[in-house]
């Protein structure tokens, strides 16, 4: 059910002026004509409760003061947004004033001078909240686990109290700047909408349902009785954004959300990588599908936007298993797309700490800014001191069994706080200052294990904070 | 009762051109019945069904209506897939999915598909299904003597999901595939694998630390009795991780009947991995705990070396010999002594250590010191013979 109407208003009984020189607009009693809408484009941002509409009109005109009403009654339109242009006849049109009365609220009248009589078409835009897009994601993993079916979907929700019947339908990906939120702009809050009752709910849906068959149709240029492909998605560069453009027109009614497709099923080359990084994802060793959003991999035509990711796998017995569901952030083109799975029962991976040992230690002589080393030999047993430096070994024993039946790439990163010396025989490199990264290969079958030593600085002995690494192959 | 309802609506009638003669159409509904179901439950969390059905289209655009009443279905995990024709059937419809709609306020969607002529689709819908959910248990019999035991499991299926399932293909990830009806509020439990002559090893332990004091005040420590098995092939299991779950066991005892003798929770246990099962308490192993020596040994100022030594006063009471495993945290020892530093413990066993074979190093790690103490079986005349192990640690760069 339509709600937002623009109306020209005719004056046919007690004139009562308000407020302007060039004419009068009745307060009580008004004819109005209601033109339709002839086209209308809906661009709708993720990152934001925000649609820009644009939607185009035909009006007939007389030459001088025409008044327009447009209302938006239970709708959730800013109404500071709401701007009218001329796109035919500029140069003989203007718009005199904007009213918005204080007693009518969701309603404002535009005063339009014409020079000429005849038929106009206009443009209104506004910014509207309730309408919202989501991305997701399906992708299946051969039972080789190497490829991956990836499709991609968006799903476009009408919660704005507005049918929009025939729109052309653009999504931004990208987060755009808002100083103000437009629901609050908007004369009624969202959950308002949602309470306008069960009735005019089911009326919406049927009505919906009645637009979705035959809008579709009409807008394919197709009958219902064709075979019709599915709708393409034009991907676009936009400034910092992406525009998605989806073909034809939609018909999303009030209430009611649609998925479409936006990746074409491809298969993905996939790498299977274990990593351990307590930091991302705990003190366990998870299993990683890793792709990369590129055309070397099938992809790579437009950033993928923020959603859920469903991953699900052949498990060679005609049916999937599923894996894991999981949200990704927005990734660039070219970048790697990262799914956790979780632990895999089938790799089994233990930290043991196997020893623990001290040693430079120094005292610090009481009474005096004096320090001793204990193991240099010069320091009498009853002196006087306290404990004021030393260094802590721990030896480590990364203990992996793959049973999975495969090989595995293994990487392990671990956090070291403070003033650090990693030995080690493994080629391990610095992540980062305090991030040490080892990475491994361990066959089917193999259990290996992976050593190494941490000498942690304490005390006086502390004069850094980062990691050094020390290779004792 | 069946819940899932799908629903292809086709146009008879000729194609109208204006919503406003929407109210005229004539439309005829039908409803597919699933021909093939399965429940995948090989996700730790979360239940995957499966079903086929066959669905007929007119050529054109069909609306194929999925709902669902007062189950747990997640909507966001609904797939719908057109499965291909076997192998050397002509491939007669082209089937794409055009949308899917999803109305408000309603446990429902639908789907606009185009198909290039008239005729029946396979489909194949899977969604994530709450409520209907897995666990694993086992029955463990012994023989008499406790050397070997019949290990069986069972997966339990529970379905509280609202939903019943005529005969419908059930597989846990691994292990065989059932095919089983499954009713509305219906618990069934199945027999996955029975896994005979699996060798038991029974072990007593004590540890202070963990498994406590049976008599505080005379320090006699408590000696749990578990049974060990090992999850490989020379162990006569290792076909697959064995799932968490509670092991009830029992014995055979001798006059062809079997006792229930204590039951654990069995962790999950990896292949090659141990599940070690609490049985009960063995209280004919009597084991008497006390710090025979605390001796601090200045290094030079705050700076300390100490002498622990912990003496095991042990009885064994069965009529035969046994292993005990003894266990002790040296950080709990430093801390039962001194107090805590927050320091880990350097540490190194001393001289006057009695335990024959030392150290049990593919078990003891930096805090932990695990010994094995063998025992004889008691006298003929019910005595006990008393064995005394001490426990030597040193505990370095202590302040």
């Amino acid at each position: 059910m339509r709600r937002m109407t623009l109306c020209q208003l005719f004056v046919i009984g007690l004139a009562i002026a308000v407020g302007s020189a060039t004419g009068t607009r009745a307060e009580n009693v008004d004819l109005s004509t209601v033109p339709d809408r002839n086209t209308v484009q809906l661009t709708i941002y993720n990152s934001e409760d925000l649609t820009l509409v644009r939607e185009t009109r035909k009006i007939s005109l007389k030459r001088g003061i025409n008044p327009l009403q447009f209302s938006w009654a239970n709708t959730l339109i800013d109404p500071t947004s709401v701007e009218l242009k001329f796109l035919t006849h500029r140069d003989e049109l203007e718009v005199l004033d904007t009213t918005f009365p204080h007693a009518k609220p969701q309603l404002l009248y535009w005063n339009v001078e014409s020079e000429f009589d005849g038929e106009a078409t206009i443009e209104i835009t506004y910014f509207t909240s309730g309408i919202r897009w989501s991305a997701d994601y399906v992708l299946v993993a051969d039972q080789d686990e190497t490829k991956i079916a990836f499709e991609g979907f968006v799903r476009v929700f009408n919660d704005s109290g507005e049918e929009y019947e025939d729109a052309q339908v653009r999504l931004v990906v990208g987060e755009i700047n808002l100083v103000e939120r437009i629901a609050q702009l908007a004369s009624i809050g969202t959950k308002d909408v949602a309470d306008l009752g069960k009735a005019a709910t089911v009326r919406w849906k049927k009505e919906a349902v009645k637009y979705s068959m035959f809008a579709d149709a009409d807008s394919s240029g197709a009958g219902l009785g064709e075979m019709r492909e599915e709708k393409g998605i034009i991907k676009e560069g936009l400034s910092e954004y992406f525009l998605f453009t989806i073909d034809g027109t939609e018909t999303i009614a009030n209430g009611w959300s649609k998925r479409m497709r936006s990746v074409k099923p491809v298969d993905v080359p996939l790498k299977i990588q274990y990593r351990y990084r307590e930091v991302e994802y705990g003190s366990q060793l998870v299993r990683m599908y890793l792709m990369r959003n590129d055309v070397g991999s099938n992809l790579g035509t437009s950033p993928l936007p923020d959603g859920i990711v469903r991953v699900f796998r052949d498990n060679g017995r005609d049916g999937l298993s599923f894996l894991a569901s999981q949200s990704i952030n927005y990734i660039p083109i070219g970048d790697e797309i990262e799914l956790n799975l979780g632990v895999d029962s089938e790799v089994v991976f233990e930290l043991v700490k196997g020893r623990v040992w001290r040693d430079h230690i120094w005292i610090k002589v009481d009474g005096a800014d004096v320090f001793r080393r204990v193991d240099d030999g010069n320091i009498a047993v009853d002196v006087r001191g306290s404990v004021a430096g030393w260094d802590e070994h721990a030896y480590y024993i990364q203990h992996v069994r793959n049973f999975s039946g495969k090989p595995i790439e293994l990487e392990i990163r671990r956090l070291l706080p403070g003033h650090v010396v990693f030995r080690n025989g493994l080629g391990a490199v610095l992540h980062d200052y305090q991030t040490v990264q080892v990475t491994a290969k361990v066959t089917a079958g193999q259990r290996a294990q992976i050593r190494y030593e941490v000498v942690q600085h304490m005390g006086r002995n502390e004069k850094q904070a980062n990691v050094k690494l020390v290779d004792i192959r | 009762m069946q819940r899932l309802i799908l629903v292809t609506l086709a146009v008879l009638t000729a194609c109208f051109a204006t919503p406003e003669t929407a109210s005229a159409r004539i439309k005829l509904i039908t409803l597919p019945v699933r021909e093939r179901v399965e429940i995948q439950l090989d996700n730790a969390t979360a239940t995957l069904v499966e079903e086929e059905r066959i669905v007929p289209l007119v050529k054109g655009v069909n609306q194929v209506d999925f709902s669902w009443a007062n189950t747990q279905i997640d909507p966001n995990t609904i797939l719908f897939r057109v499965l291909p024709r076997p192998d050397g059937e002509v491939e007669a419809l082209e089937v794409k999915v055009l949308s899917v709609s999803y109305p408000p306020n309603e446990n429902a969607l639908v789907w606009q598909v185009a198909a290039s002529g008239s005729g029946s689709a396979r489909v194949r819908i899977s969604y994530l299904l709450g409520n209907l959910t897995k666990s694993f248990t086992y029955r463990a019999v012994a023989d008499h003597d406790e050397s070997t035991l019949v290990l069986s499991q069972y997966i339990r299926l529970q379905n509280f999901a609202n939903e019943a399932f005529g005969s419908t293909g059930l597989w846990a990830g691994f292990g065989p595939r059932f095919l089983k009806a499954v009713g509305i509020n219906e618990t069934k439990q199945i027999l996955m694998e029975k896994h005979e002559n699996v060798p038991v090893r029974k072990t007593y332990t004590v540890d202070a630390t963990e498994f406590g004091y049976l008599d505080r005040p005379k320090n006699k420590l408590t000696v749990p009795m578990h049974y060990v098995l090992k999850n490989d092939k020379a162990n006569k299991l290792g076909q697959a991780p064995l799932q968490f779950g509670k092991v009830r066991i029992f014995q055979e005892d001798g006059r062809g009947s079997t006792a229930f003798i204590g039951e654990d929770w069995g962790k999950f246990t990896p292949l090659d991995d141990e599940m070690r099962l609490y049985v009960g308490t063995a209280q004919d192993v009597v084991v008497v705990r006390t710090i025979d020596k605390n001796e601090q040994k200045r290094i030079v100022g705050s700076l300390y070396n100490r002498e622990v030594i912990v003496k095991f006063e042990i009885e064994n009471f069965k009529d035969r010999a046994i292993t005990l495993d003894i266990a002790e945290s040296v950080r709990a020892i430093r801390n039962e002594v001194v107090g805590d530093t927050g320091r880990d413990v350097e540490w190194e066993l001393g001289p006057a250590t009695t335990f024959a074979g030392g150290l049990d190093k593919s078990q003891s790690t930096f805090d932990k010191v695990v010994l094995h103490a063998d025992l004889d079986a008691r006298g003929a005349d019910g005595t006990a013979k008393k064995v005394i192990h001490k426990l030597h640690i040193i505990i370095k760069n202590e302040w």
